[in-house]
């Protein structure tokens, strides 16, 4: 048993919300902090990649193919000659770009099911569970390559006939037909655990004496949600997306990596890695850059994740 | 003591429906409160004791209309309150206030002191954003805390200062009545007195009605007015304080009341007791007739199945027992 | 009752000292407590939450939570230094010669195995019993700790027993290998009024069969007047009284004390006369006062009492009531 009141102010002590209780924890844990520079550096180098390349990630020059690292190629290059560096950094914005998208849609799909079913309960509840569960039972990767295989063919065809009518360029970029299943494909088996965790969340909160509180003032439905659910909620969510966006990443470069995720010329850690397999005996370096980078993010999302977890949700302290 | 009755309780039942086996398949019913009546005086204290699980808490929640009411009825300002929906019930919800037992989960963790007890005043637009402050101050003082605690967070406090905030935003509304749910029993015993002290003096200054709901009869003998037993989800025994601690009738209340230990070691080493066999029936299944029947001990035959007539045997003083002569000399 | 043999003590602890990791770096949470048990002694440690009682009886099998550490003293069972044993030699202590009982029976139970298993489990490591002796006893236990129907309640777990129930069955785990002291920290607290009495009445006969000793740690010192021979008082983790029942209800001495005693509503006050009530809240850890832990709450505080921590010092007339307060002690001069 723990001392009951081991937080008791002191007069002189500021006041203390838990958003900043838990920033002061975040910043205690070094892994978390480590974790969080290196998310920031590579969010920064996909931010500002086309004005940190060496090199244009496309084009290629047959003279200096398959390089091993130098001072004019940090990375090498590949079997076309192009700059292996330029290629990881684009590779970043591809990985930035679908784990950002995915993970908003993901969790705004969650986060709306979840929320309507803990708040509403009944009949809505058993619905959207017994469908969140439905998802959550098929395969991903079995989901992932059954939408893109079936899809693919006929959106890309579509796109071509609209191209025939119209004679609008847009039409004939497919790497938006990529993007838009990868993105699509990804978001839709990424949506369930949002949705049951908020759902969890709402429904533990729904129950506590502050919301009873709230009721009894009389404060209507939207205000307790807004002021009483919702800022109580987001702390495990926040983790939980963190942890998210670096699943994302994984996932993108496994699906580019079996090539149902982005494809070539595009580049994604995933097919960077795939290309580099094959000749990894002869030029390591083609595998060896593109996996570090991807194993890095991993490990600063997981770090993160952790030390967010930690932050938000002490454990043993009230 | 006020002779009007602030809100009539009249043959209130909750009834819970609680899904069983690993697919809700079997439906079981918690008869959490059952056919309970009373009235609750202006400006009197009204206690409701019983062990847990016997619908006092229920009660509190059910006549407050924070659960629904399964049937019966509440009667404040005449309108019958636990029919109504959110919406019509909001004009009441100002005047009927509840603080309940943990102090940690009591106030919304997110939210400052300021913010908490300025909730329900901006809400139903007591004050104006720039008497505020002020009012806030004012409410503060009114539970002991000095101004400057509405800079704070909940985690900041202890659990007495907690539960003070909690009485301020009650107070906030200007209510007329407050459920008190447990409201010290989480408390030390040196801060609970402090507590007891302050629902005493806000109850002095501005003229509350309490419901009372505690497990501690002690600190229930310390405050009540009027003092109502329990168990699994009827009332047992209802009478004056002076009546049920000095001539209770229910043997439910005399078990009970023997097993409070007094800080008394010569009295405590010497006290027989009445000390009750068995442990309260579930209220998924409550037994037929007298639902004390099962640990009574004088159980009769018709308790086994008869349920006895909740009567007034003596002016104010109620009992629910057959065993207890139609009138007892007060 | 009989008289127990209060002169050589079963347990002796002197100086314990406990320190908390905070942010703010250690801080004390138990500082020096002196405390003995008597051979067939119950004793009642009484304090509200925060002031180390339970931390000072984890500490003597060395069970407390991570962050915890003992920083000083010696806790001598038996003739030997509970703080300087070995693991192994501490495990035969732990369930074998003390016996605990938690105070939530749900969560001190484990809800996957059958309470019978759960029972047996001491028996087979301390006493080397067989399976089915082990059993047998088990049965024993149970009809002891008065569950009805033990032959088939030994297989039950512990979800299919009443709290009442499972806080006897932690009991009789408590009990099990015939322990010279049971521990049993707030025991009744998560349990109603009526269960609350039978399980007081039971261990008050169980002492009188089996004459172990007891300590009772508690926060409701009405409860304890009539099961204990003894009361230890405890303020932010020291003793401040050290009494007899008896003579602690009738000369409660120190103003922590007397505060305590006179918050308690008793069956003669008025209707809402207002309790008396200690203002103020205990201190934190790592904000300790210089001196007497109590000084800033109490009301008879003198420079002193903010200078210097009292110590613990016997009454003439009565030697085994002690007293930490300054102002205590000199009236105590002056009387004498």
């Amino acid at each position: 048993m723990a001392p009951a009141n081991l937080t008791a102010f002191v007069d002189e002590d500021p006041p203390v919300s838990l958003w900043r209780d838990a920033w002061h924890r975040l910043f205690r844990n070094k892994l978390a902090v480590a974790g969080l520079v290196i998310v920031i550096f590579l969010a920064l180098v996909a931010m500002f990649g086309p004005w940190l390349t060496p090199y244009d990630f496309l084009t290629q020059n047959l003279e200096v193919r398959n390089q091993a690292p130098s001072l004019a190629h940090l990375f090498g290059t590949d079997d076309l000659g192009r700059d292996v560096l330029s290629r990881v950094i684009y590779g970043t914005r591809t990985a930035f770009v679908v784990a950002i998208v995915v993970t908003t849609v993901a969790v705004a799909i969650g986060v709306a099911l979840g929320a309507i079913a803990g708040y509403y309960g009944g009949l809505l509840d058993r619905t959207i569970m017994w469908f969140t569960d439905m998802t959550m039972s098929v395969p991903n990767l079995l989901l992932v390559v059954v939408i893109n295989a079936s899809l693919k063919t006929p959106v890309t065809a579509w796109m071509e006939a609209q191209y025939q009518a119209t004679l609008n360029p847009f039409y004939r970029q497919t790497v938006w037909v990529d993007f838009l299943l990868v993105f699509g494909s990804m978001a839709l088996i990424s949506w369930p655990p949002y949705a049951r965790l908020v759902r969890a969340q709402v429904l533990s909160i729904r129950g506590r004496p502050y919301v009873t509180a709230a009721r009894a003032l009389g404060l209507t439905n939207r205000l307790i949600i807004m002021r009483y659910i919702v800022p109580n909620a987001v702390g495990p969510l926040i983790v939980s997306v963190s942890a998210g966006l670096g699943t994302a990443m994984v996932l993108e470069s496994a699906f580019s990596f079996l090539g149902v995720g982005v494809n070539p010329p595009t580049p994604s850690w995933g097919n960077m890695i795939s290309d580099g397999l094959r000749v990894w005996q002869h030029y390591p370096h083609l595998l060896a850059a593109p996996a570090a980078v991807l194993g890095l993010a991993t490990v600063a999302f997981s770090f993160l994740g952790d030390g967010l977890n930690d932050a938000l949700n002490p454990r043993g302290s009230k | 003591m006020g002779a009007q009755p602030l809100l009539k309780v009249e043959n209130l039942v909750k009834h819970f429906v609680v899904k069983l086996g690993a697919f809700g398949e079997k439906g079981a019913t918690v008869y959490a409160v059952d056919d309970v009546s009373f009235d609750i005086m202006t400006g009197e204290t009204l206690s409701l004791v019983g062990e847990s699980g016997c619908g006092k808490s229920t009660t509190g929640f059910t006549l407050l209309n924070l659960q629904r009411a399964t049937a019966g009825k509440v009667i404040f300002e005449g309108e019958n309150i636990v029919a109504l929906d959110e919406k019509r019930m909001r004009p009441y919800r100002r005047a009927l206030q509840i603080v309940f037992q943990d102090p940690y989960s009591t106030l919304n963790p997110r939210m400052t002191v300021g913010e908490v007890v300025g909730e329900p005043i901006l809400f139903h637009k007591l004050a104006t954003k720039a008497e505020l402050p002020e009012r806030i101050a004012r409410l503060l003082a009114d539970v002991g805390l000095p101004s400057r605690f509405a800079q704070r967070y909940p985690h900041e406090l202890s659990g007495g200062q907690r539960q003070r905030v909690a009485i301020a935003r009650a107070l906030a509304c200007q209510p007329k009545f407050i459920v008190c749910d447990e409201a010290i029993s989480a408390l030390d015993v040196s801060v609970q007195a402090q507590i007891i002290n302050l629902l005493l003096d806000l109850q002095q200054k501005y003229g509350l009605t309490y419901l009372f709901i505690a497990h501690d009869l002690a600190v229930v003998r310390h405050i009540s007015d009027r003092v109502g037993v329990m168990y699994l989800g009827r009332l047992a025994e209802l009478a004056t304080r002076e009546q049920l601690f000095s001539n209770p009738l229910h043997p439910y209340t005399k078990a009970l009341l023997s097993a409070v230990p007094e800080a008394d070691p010569e009295l405590e080493q010497t006290r027989r007791r009445q000390i009750l066999t068995g442990d309260v029936p579930s209220p998924l299944a409550p037994p037929a007739g007298c639902r004390f029947h099962t640990r009574c001990p004088i159980a009769m035959d018709q308790c086994r199945s008869v349920v006895p007539e909740w009567r007034e045997v003596v002016p104010g003083h109620h009992v629910a027992c057959h065993a207890v002569a139609e009138s007892v000399p007060g | 009752m009989t008289a127990p043999a209060y002169n050589k003590p079963l347990l002796d602890v002197r100086g314990l000292t406990i320190e908390i990791e905070t942010r703010r770096g250690p801080a004390v949470i138990v500082d020096g407590i002196n405390l003995t048990v008597g051979k067939g002694e119950t004793v009642g440690v009484v304090g509200e939450s925060g002031c180390g009682k339970s931390l000072t009886m984890l500490s003597l099998v060395r069970l407390l939570p991570n962050k915890i550490k003992v920083r000083g003293g010696t806790a001598v069972f038996d003739g030997r230094d509970l703080l300087q044993m070995s693991k192994s030699e501490l495990r035969q202590v732990r369930g074998g010669k003390i016996g605990f009982v938690f105070q939530d029976p749900m969560t001190s139970l484990n809800p996957v195995m059958r309470i019978g298993d759960q029972l047996c489990e001491p028996l087979i490591y301390h006493r080397d019993m067989k399976k089915a002796d082990a059993r047998k006893r088990a049965i024993e236990l149970l009809k002891l700790v008065g569950i009805p129907g033990p032959e088939q309640r030994i297989d039950a777990y512990p979800h299919e027993l009443s709290g009442g129930m499972r806080q006897r069955v932690m009991i009789a785990i408590g009990l099990a290998c015939d322990p010279e002291l049971l521990i049993a920290d707030e025991p009744t607290t998560a349990l109603d009024v009526t269960i609350q009495a039978q399980i007081v009445d039971l261990v008050k006969e169980l002492r009188r069969k089996l004459g172990m000793s007891v300590v009772w740690i508690t926060h409701d010192l009405a409860l304890i007047a009539g099961l204990v021979d003894r009361v230890a008082v405890l303020y932010a983790g020291t003793v401040v009284e050290d009494a007899p029942v008896g003579e602690l209800f009738k000369r409660p001495t120190h103003p922590y004390t007397r505060g305590l005693l006179a918050s308690i509503p008793k069956l003669s006050d008025e209707r809402a006369s207002r309790l008396s009530s200690i203002g103020g809240t205990p201190p934190e850890p790592g904000r300790r006062p210089k001196g007497c832990p109590f000084a800033p709450r109490c009301g008879l505080a003198e420079p002193i009492c903010h200078e210097h921590v009292p110590a613990l010092l016997s009454f003439a007339e009565e030697p085994r009531h002690r007293v930490a307060c300054f102002v205590a002690q000199r009236q105590m001069m002056e009387a004498a």
